[in-house]
């Protein structure tokens, strides 16, 4: 099955924006890996299963086009995190310190804690999109936890 | 309110600058332009190659063999036309039973700088080498034999990779520059700057 293109940027464009900002922690870079994914999508002929289908296939190639974005020697890093945290409206101080905390976290652990906490996967699924092992995703997934916990004491629950 | 529901929250700040289909529409439609003009450039490539190709064509003797041959981790059976031109024609059949169909084909440079079409062997042999594939979700993958490994990952701050590909017998030590080639070799990994 296929869906319009329009109709998957109006329903996904802030999830994957969200996935790319976790990864590349920059606004202009994160922004053209979302346009390039939908590109990805509308000139690919690739069939899906079903719609979850398209939605993990949106997310695996957003991930791995901000990734390989941030390995380039030339990086658009034009604004700060701590210059765009600034324009950001949080709703309270708490989603403040959260937001700044994942941050902080590890590459590796940050988008496993993401795509949990986010966008609600499971461990089995994360790990189909990440193509990791499920008992690599635990992993990454515990720790990261840990570090958060650690960071934002009685404003994280243990879970 | 649940860890779940605190992140959420947190992350609800995050607004992307709208895009619009047309953006989208506008480069796809130049995606495709650049790409039929790299498809022009190897088509007048393909012409200089097999301009020198004729003048091999007076001893064409043709040898067609069968082979084993490892494509993308998969074992298939190839049968490939050899030409006395240095080179090959292949068809197999992929995992979902589709007839596919490839050629190709190389030189080598002799000592005194003059160039000779490849032989069969050194044409398999070549076959037989690890390919690095570049997927269209952006994942970086290294295919050699029954192994197929993903190193979208493993690349460093100079964007280099150094992976060793074990498939039973002779290790084999494969570096690779982020889309701009790779070289292996039996006895260590060889320097980034020692190709391209």
């Amino acid at each position: 099955m296929r869906q319009p293109v329009q109709l998957l940027m109006e329903q996904y464009q802030n999830n994957l924006y969200a996935a790319a900002f976790n990864i590349c922690q920059n606004q202009m870079d994160a922004e053209d890996v979302v346009q390039e994914t939908f590109v990805q999508y509308y000139t690919s002929r690739k069939e899906f299963e079903n719609e979850q289908h398209i939605r993990a296939w949106l997310l695996r190639v957003v991930i791995n086009k901000a990734k390989n974005i941030t390995r380039t020697f030339w990086k658009k890093n034009k604004c700060s995190l701590e210059d765009y945290m600034e324009t950001l409206s949080f709703p309270d101080t708490q989603s403040r310190n959260l937001f700044e905390e994942v941050m902080k976290l590890p590459d590796k652990y940050r988008i496993v804690i993401h795509l949990f906490y986010y966008e609600d996967y499971s461990i089995r699924e994360i790990a189909g999109i990440l193509k990791l092992s499920e008992s690599n995703v635990k992993v990454r997934l515990s720790r990261g936890r840990a570090l958060l916990k650690d960071s934002l004491k009685e404003e994280w629950e243990n879970d | 309110m649940t860890n779940h529901e605190k992140y959420k929250k947190a992350f609800s700040a995050l607004q992307t600058s709208k895009r619009s289909f047309q953006e989208v529409e506008n480069m796809a439609k130049l995606q495709k332009r650049t790409k039929i003009k790299t498809a022009a450039a190897v088509i007048a490539c393909c012409i200089i190659l097999g301009g020198t190709g004729t003048a091999y064509a007076a001893n064409v003797g043709g040898i067609q063999r069968t082979i084993q041959l490892w494509i993308h981790g998969d074992q298939t059976t190839a049968t490939l036309d050899f030409s006395d031109d240095g080179t090959y024609s292949m068809e197999y059949y992929d995992e979902d039973g589709n007839l596919k169909q490839s050629d190709g084909g190389g030189v080598a440079i002799n000592p005194d700088g003059t160039q000779r079409p490849l032989t069969a062997e050194e044409l398999m042999e070549e076959m037989d080498s690890p390919e690095v594939e570049y997927e269209d979700d952006g994942s970086v993958w290294v295919y050699y034999h029954n192994q197929s490994i993903e190193i979208t990952d493993k690349f460093n701050e100079q964007n280099i990779c150094f992976v060793k590909i074990d498939d039973g017998n002779k290790p084999l030590y494969l570096t690779v520059k982020y889309h701009n080639g790779y070289s292996y070799s039996s006895d260590k990994y060889v320097e980034p700057d020692e190709f391209n």
